[in-house]
């Protein structure tokens, strides 16, 4: 089941991480850019965190997720603030 | 040979032609066009372009027009404040209010569509009033065939919802 919920946060993440691309090319709004690069992020924070829960990577990647987390939040508020 | 100039001239009496449409009004089959079509495209006389689930077809030297039409066309708002602006000239205000979008948004897209040459606007008093400044019947006819798919919808939804966001009036 969480293997289930973890694929669907990946998948969903991507999804969107689509529609901004289609979003920014056809408005070339720099928030949706933003948003393109937050959801990549945001997926690809996911695939590290699943990697290291099955012993993929086997280091500690507190500080990647953490920085990552903040990247995307950060990318979240560009995205609001310079539309 | 003659079957081919007539829809070359088809084509160059109707920019933004869809292949369907094509088919339909010159009464041929689908794999007749698609040859014909073959052949003109690789004369350079004619060129497409897919937009959404629709293939547009314009004759050579109309690719900068096309490229500005179909961003026109490219979301569903922009197509509403099109097809709204045909009925007359209209101020910001009233096109937010019968389209029921806001201020901001309409704003941005008016932006667009008149560096795109495609609306043109005037001051009125407080207000600036925009009209349509292009061929209505191009813009018709390639509004009417456009055929948005799901992921464009998704993405027009979002382009409205961002360029709501923070530009007050």
């Amino acid at each position: 089941m969480e293997m289930f919920l973890n694929l669907a946060t990946i998948l969903l993440a991507l999804a969107l991480m689509g529609v901004s691309y289609l979003a920014y090319r056809k408005s070339h709004l720099r928030a949706t850019l933003y948003l393109t690069l937050a959801f990549l992020l945001f997926a690809f924070k996911k695939v590290i965190e699943i990697s290291a829960e099955s012993r993929v990577i086997q280091y500690d990647i507190g500080f990647i997720v953490d920085t990552l987390e903040v990247l995307v939040l950060l990318l979240f508020f560009l995205a609001l603030w310079k539309r | 040979m003659e079957r081919r100039n007539e829809i070359l001239n088809y084509i160059r009496n109707r920019p933004g032609v869809t292949f369907r449409e094509l088919a339909r009004e010159l009464k041929l089959g689908i794999g007749d066009l698609q040859y014909h079509l073959g052949k003109l495209e690789k004369e350079g006389k004619v060129f497409s372009r897919k937009v959404g689930r629709r293939r547009y077809i314009f004759p050579a030297g109309f690719e900068e027009e096309a490229q500005r039409l179909l961003m026109a066309i490219s979301t569903e708002t922009r197509r509403k404040i099109l097809l709204l602006l045909m009925e007359g000239e209209m101020n910001q205000g009233e096109i937010a209010e019968k389209l029921g979008v806001s201020q901001p948004t309409i704003s941005y897209h008016m932006r667009e569509l008149e560096k795109l040459g495609v609306v043109k606007a005037w001051r009125e008093g407080k207000s600036v009033v925009y009209s349509i400044n292009y061929n209505p019947e191009t813009l018709v006819r390639l509004i009417r065939e456009y055929r948005p798919g799901l992921w464009e919808r998704l993405a027009d939804s979002l382009i409205d919802l961002l360029a709501g966001i923070g530009e007050g009036e």
